[in-house]
């Protein structure tokens, strides 16, 4: 049983991970807590909706579709909203990341309807069997897609020359402006890539449950697993998505369903008060 | 100190004088505004209904059953020239919420009787104050023992009540799968709802000489794999589940995944289509949802093909086969029904006073014609099980209305 439970909190820890780290991604390039991330899901599941059920198109052309789609509606947040409260105080911004989310759900609903949609893909369904371990395809494909995007996204930040300009923006917007960065058209990157992310983990849980607007709260699982990895750490926020996944369904297990919330944010107090740059993340020292 | 120009005291005085008759306009509109909801041209009819928030999916079908019927009514002239106003208040799955829109129905913007109270928390909470009030409750969604017992003038039940779903999804099974001494399952969510619904499941496993097993689940749960271990461990020979779309969803995936071919029935709420369809074939092959309501294209009863013609004349086809649209419709039919009954003087008092004396819904065929008595505000009662035909892409019955009765007398 411990197996099975373990498998699955890794299977669903894996896209928890996929959407801390665009949730990182987003708050390390442009200092925004983004508590529409859980939107960003939900709006992959309807992505996938349209692109496969609504406008049949064939699967790979589905996924750029959707890929496509997420990243120009995090490139129109950034430049519509985000970038014209650029200085103003942080409240001001989490406040519209709030009232984003909240038209984003009216929105969705106007157009799809409260109702939920099935989404149908080509992904395998079936099991696997690894000795008493049953793990579904479908958890599989989305855990290894998961890993891939993560691994890809690392790979990019760390090896391409956009992906250093990024850091180097993310790491003092001030140096990069002197350097001849341009530090909007990197932010709107990030938040294309962060939206991206989110919208994959969309896509998979839309297949896993059905495509509803009650996908955020899925989504908003994302902010204690970037909290408990750090902040601004992009290895943070996967490990903390992975420790998520699993910590719920153990407490799920051999406690109760209800529990696994309390366990969980009891650690991300404990992290706050104890480590609060995270398990990951750096602790900004300060010269006077 | 500080000295005003005449320019400002002139601003000032306009500014003033504009605010005093916006109030007195105000004063004067709302004295106009009746307090049953009555009108020369309208009867305002509130509806408070969960529109967003984890059981929109099946609540707001409902509301727009109800107001597709209201809007049929009205199309034919209304009731004694005047037309049926629908004022839909979303409850957003929030105690404090329905609070809040339920005094506006009945005191803001006053309506003749209010429909639907969504969730069962909502219920419980108000209550007391239905009771003791003067808006009737016709119609509603769920059925919560606080607000249903005992029988008042003020409560009508308008959904497949939780006991008689219970009783019925078990004796069924009990007698076509000839389970001695069964093991079931209720997997619930964690509300009020769920816990009365699994009592009502124990007490109709108990007179088999059974057992029931109480497992929960979070409404916004992703994976059910610990519930799924459990149902493992204890090899239930039937299981029964309350909740939202993805309660079932995932649980039916799961059960496929791990290879358990246990009889599995829903209760009403869980009969939308996109469901089945979301569970695929092999996973939705040993699921069925017990219903009152019969969804639209099963049959070719007046009742049935009327709502689905209308359905399908304006654009609502994709929702007639949904259980949750065909109980909104049926209520609107009750609604309308109770309306008719009072002439060209409809008043709240006299509606209470008209429907406490009784009355029967005959909707046709979309459900077994239901009575309401003195003694008795339950509502429709005789149900049957459905599951779903994926080569004819479309609900099939198991059985008749007739063959379920014997488990719900």
């Amino acid at each position: 049983m411990f197996e099975q439970v373990f498998f699955s909190g890794l299977a669903l820890g894996s896209i928890y991970g996929l959407v801390a780290l665009g949730f990182a991604v987003i708050f390390k390039a442009t200092d925004v807590f983004n508590f529409a991330q859980g939107m960003f899901v939900v709006c992959g599941a309807y992505l996938a909706v349209t692109a496969i059920s609504i406008l049949q198109l064939p699967f790979p052309l589905a996924i750029v579709f959707i890929v496509g789609a997420a990243a120009l509606l995090g490139v129109l947040i950034h430049m519509a909203l985000i970038q014209p409260l650029l200085g103003r105080p942080m409240l001001s911004v989490i406040m519209l990341t709030i009232a984003l989310s909240i038209a984003l759900r009216a929105l969705i609903e106007m157009i799809f309807g409260p109702q939920g949609r099935s989404l149908t893909t080509p992904m395998p369904t079936g099991v696997l069997m690894l000795g008493s371990v049953r793990i579904s395809y479908l958890h599989l494909t989305a855990a290894l897609v998961s890993w891939a995007c993560m691994a890809g996204f690392g790979l990019f930040f760390r090896f391409t020359s956009v992906g250093l300009l990024m850091r180097a923006s993310a790491d003092s917007h001030e140096a990069a402006v002197v350097s001849g960065v341009n530090v909007n058209t990197m932010n709107r990157l990030a938040w294309a890539i962060g939206s991206t992310l989110a919208a994959v983990g969309g896509l998979f849980l839309g297949q896993l449950q059905i495509a509803s607007t009650e996908l955020e709260g899925i989504g908003l699982l994302a902010l204690p697993a970037v909290v408990i990895g750090g902040m601004q750490s992009i290895p943070g926020a996967i490990v903390g998505g992975l420790l998520v996944g699993i910590i719920e369904q153990m407490a799920s297990t051999y406690i109760s369903p209800k529990s696994s919330d309390i366990v969980i944010y009891v650690l991300l107090l404990l992290i706050l008060m104890v480590r609060p740059w995270g398990l990951f993340g750096q602790k900004e020292l300060g010269r006077v | 100190m500080t000295f005003q120009s005449k320019p400002q005291k002139t601003k000032l005085a306009q500014l003033s004088l504009l605010l005093a008759s916006a109030c007195m306009s105000l004063t004067a509109w709302s004295q106009d505004a009746p307090q049953d909801g009555v009108y020369k041209d309208r009867i305002d009819w509130g509806v408070l209904m969960d529109m967003s928030g984890p059981t929109s999916a099946s609540q707001g079908v409902w509301v727009n059953g109800f107001r597709d019927y209201m809007r049929r009514v009205n199309e034919g002239g209304g009731v004694f020239g005047r037309k049926i106003n629908v004022l839909a208040e979303d409850n957003r799955f929030n105690a404090a919420t329905d609070k809040i829109a339920f005094e506006k129905l009945v005191t803001q913007t006053p309506v003749i009787a209010i429909s639907g109270m969504g969730a069962s928390v909502s219920q419980v909470a108000l209550a007391p104050t239905i009771k003791a009030g003067k808006v009737p409750i016709v119609g509603t969604y769920t059925t919560t023992k606080a607000l249903s017992e005992p029988v008042t003038p003020m409560v009508y039940n308008g959904f497949c009540g939780y006991k008689s779903m219970a009783q019925a999804g078990v004796g069924y099974h009990v007698d076509t799968l000839k389970l001695k001494a069964p093991k079931v399952v209720t997997l619930a969510i964690e509300t009020a709802g769920g816990k009365e619904y699994h009592d009502y499941v124990a007490e109709a496993v108990a007179k088999f000489g059974g057992t029931a097993t109480h497992l929960t689940v979070k409404v916004t749960a992703v994976d059910v794999t610990p519930q799924i271990l459990e149902i493992m461990n204890l090899k239930p020979d039937l299981i029964t589940i309350y909740g939202v779309s993805n309660t079932a969803i995932l649980t039916m995936k799961a059960l496929a995944q791990y290879g358990l071919n246990i009889p599995t029935f829903g209760i009403t709420y869980l009969g939308a289509p996109q469901m089945f369809q979301s569970m695929g074939a092999q996973a939705a092959a040993n699921y069925k949802f017990i219903s009152c309501f019969t969804p639209g294209g099963v049959d070719q009863t007046a009742g049935n093909k009327a709502m689905s013609a209308y359905a399908d004349s304006i654009g609502r086809g994709d929702m007639k086969q949904d259980i949750n649209y065909v109980a909104g419709w049926v209520t609107g039919q009750m609604a309308a029904e109770a309306l008719t009954k009072l002439g060209k003087n409809p008043t709240r008092a006299r509606l209470i006073e008209s429907m406490s004396k009784g009355f029967t819904v005959n909707s046709q065929g979309l459900a077994a014609p239901f009575t309401y008595t003195a003694s008795n505000n339950t509502g429709p009662v005789v149900f049957k099980l459905f599951g779903f035909d994926f080569a004819a892409n479309k609900f099939k019955s198991y059985g008749d209305f007739a063959d379920y009765e014997k488990y719900t007398r």
